[in-house]
């Protein structure tokens, strides 16, 4: 959505994209624009400095203030004029700007960038940065649409919970930082093989490769996490090799340490249809990888 | 924190910064690093003998950046942390030159050797983790390394100290310096947030009986010290031998008899280390006694 009084400047955008890849709402007055963005929020608002009943910064004040529209990635249409005085882009949190004269070329890239931007930025993890669940589910129906064949691997931690209660959040995200690098790094460590690893949100962590390798990186990774985590303790629980901490019926328990469940998922011969089913067989295959209190893999051998 | 440290010689000052490492080990990392067949495992054996690659690795993965501080003390499990791409980030960065080997004459024989003695002290007392207690070793000395590179009007004063007046180089450096490497040591374990464990090894190996949280460092750390000048390999800057605590085997659980046990193991282990850790492509030089 454009929010500009310049006939030119809304002909232009229009004139720059095909309108069956981004089609242009053009609206000439700010005030009246705010229930079409609540309403239909666009993928993106361009706004311009010149609008006659409102400023800017103030459009994007109004949609950054409200957590389901701050996703909005908001570009600013200025004059140079306008860069003579301060923003203060930490109050404004716009996304970018575009200051006049512009070339067609440029506005067209300026908003595609910050397009691409907020979609990398909104969908990363904030804790590991890892990317998260818009990527994931992109990426394996991607996959599958191409019919290719792949192994899709989902971890979580056992006894994770336990250990927040017990040495609280920051504590925790130490351990999901470093399962975190510990997925990325024993992937990476296969070179020459297409990869991703994504992170669902709290213990659960995704990695995709290739069929052939998938247990050699179920191995590595159990045996790299579990050479690591029990530093994460303190001394006396490392030497028990258990926690004692209350369960989620409010009863003192003792825990043993933390393992990592994975459950792998094959997509050989174009078997899979839609990215839900391969969700489907790996929470099935993570109850049994669950099982076992130490850290485990279930492989999903079906070939049907 | 405050970054410099200052010594009781007007003007001097202990600064951090990049410390030098040793080409021969510098090369082979690289190598094996270009190599994707690598195991971790290699890797980690070769950083282990160095130092000073061994505490970048360390102060790395450590740092506030990865999001778990003061948690890691294995290079291993640093390399599985950082990954590949940091640690040729790291080792290409790492300046490349032998000053500390001509810095320290036998600095480096000594700290391989002690992280060798101070990993069969660690298995011989049956403790967890020995290549952790083998990195305490390492390090147990860094800070000499450190005041040689920064400082070398008084680290050649500290030398002449020990020469004329018969002392320890640690006694040396508290009457140059105003404090012993062990401060430099604590000094430097702050800044690169490294492990408790490990602080206090190289902070309280020549007094592990006073180390406050983790004496079964400090007191491994002393008693590796103590073995590798028995050998008389490499060399801490002076050629006396560090009186041994009694008190540090009592904490290990060790008799003096145990000792014998891992001298011997010692002896057999020393070939391999110093094989690969020498001199450009000249020969191993024979060392010490052993």
């Amino acid at each position: 959505m454009l929010l500009t009084p310049d006939a030119e400047l809304g002909a232009l955008f229009k004139r720059l994209w095909d309108p069956l890849e981004v089609e242009w709402t053009v609206i000439a007055r700010g005030r009246r624009a705010m229930e079409a963005i609540f309403n239909e929020p666009p993928d993106i608002l361009v706004v311009d400095n010149r609008l006659p009943d409102i400023p800017s910064a103030e459009v994007a004040a109004i949609v950054k203030s409200e957590n389901v529209y701050r996703q909005m990635p908001v570009i600013l249409c200025l004059d140079r004029a306008d860069l003579e005085r301060e923003w203060n882009w930490n109050e404004i949190e716009a996304d970018d700007f575009l200051v006049r004269p512009f070339t067609d070329r440029e506005a067209k890239q300026r908003v595609q960038l910050t397009l691409c931007r907020s979609t990398r930025a909104m969908d990363a993890n904030p804790l590991t940065k890892l990317p998260g669940n818009t990527s994931i589910i992109g990426r394996i129906q991607d996959l599958i649409d191409r019919r290719d064949d792949f192994a899709l691997a989902y971890c979580d931690l056992d006894y994770f919970k336990s250990f927040n209660d017990k040495y609280g959040f920051s504590r925790g995200d130490e351990v999901l930082m470093m399962t975190a690098r510990v997925i990325v790094n024993t992937i990476r460590g296969f070179t020459g093989v297409r990869s991703f690893v994504g992170h669902v949100g709290g213990d659960d962590f995704v990695f995709i490769v290739p069929a052939p390798i998938a247990e050699e990186a179920c191995r590595r990774v159990v045996e790299a996490f579990d050479a690591i985590v029990p530093h994460f303790y303190d001394e006396d629980d490392r030497e028990r090799e258990s926690i004692v901490s209350t369960d989620r019926q409010g009863e003192v328990r003792t825990f043993p340490l933390m393992a990592i469940s994975i459950a792998v998922v094959f997509n050989t011969g174009g078997r899979l249809q839609h990215f839900g089913e391969a969700s489907a067989i790996a929470m099935g295959l993570k109850k049994k990888a669950k099982e076992n209190p130490k850290s485990s893999y279930v492989l999903d051998r079906r070939t049907d | 924190m405050e970054e410099d440290l200052k010594t009781s010689a007007k003007g001097q000052i202990l600064s951090i910064r990049d410390l030098p490492t040793l080409p021969k080990v510098l090369d082979e990392v690289s190598k094996l690093v270009q190599n994707p067949n690598t195991s971790i495992e290699a890797i980690a054996k070769v950083i282990s003998r160095d130092q000073v690659l061994s505490a970048k690795v360390l102060k790395m993965v450590n740092s506030p950046v990865y999001g778990f501080p003061g948690r890691i003390s294995s290079v291993q499990h640093s390399l599985v942390l950082l990954g590949f791409n940091v640690i040729r980030g790291v080792i290409i960065s790492t300046s490349v030159f032998d000053i500390m080997s001509k810095a320290m004459q036998g600095l480096w024989e000594h700290s391989i050797g002690c992280a060798l003695a101070t990993g069969l002290v660690a298995r011989k007392a049956k403790l967890k983790d020995p290549e952790e207690f083998s990195v305490c070793g390492l390090l147990h000395d860094l800070g000499k390394v450190v005041a040689a590179v920064q400082l070398p009007e008084l680290h050649k004063a500290v030398g002449e100290a020990v020469r004329s007046q018969d002392l320890r180089w640690f006694e040396a450096e508290k009457a140059v310096l105003g404090f012993g490497h062990d401060r430099i040591n604590a000094w430097l374990a702050d800044y690169w947030h490294l492990p408790a464990t490990i602080k206090e090894a190289m902070s309280s190996h020549h007094r592990p009986e006073r180390a406050q949280f983790y004496p079964l460092h400090a007191s491994a750390a002393h008693v590796g010290d103590f073995i590798v000048r028995v050998f008389e390999y490499g060399s801490g800057g002076d050629d006396q031998a560090v009186p041994l605590s009694e008190q540090a085997l009592k904490i290990l659980g060790l008799k003096l008899g145990d000792l014998d046990e891992i001298m011997d193991g010692f002896a057999e282990n020393l070939g391999e280390v110093s094989s690969v850790t020498f001199g450009p492509e000249d020969d191993a030089p024979v060392p010490g006694k052993a």
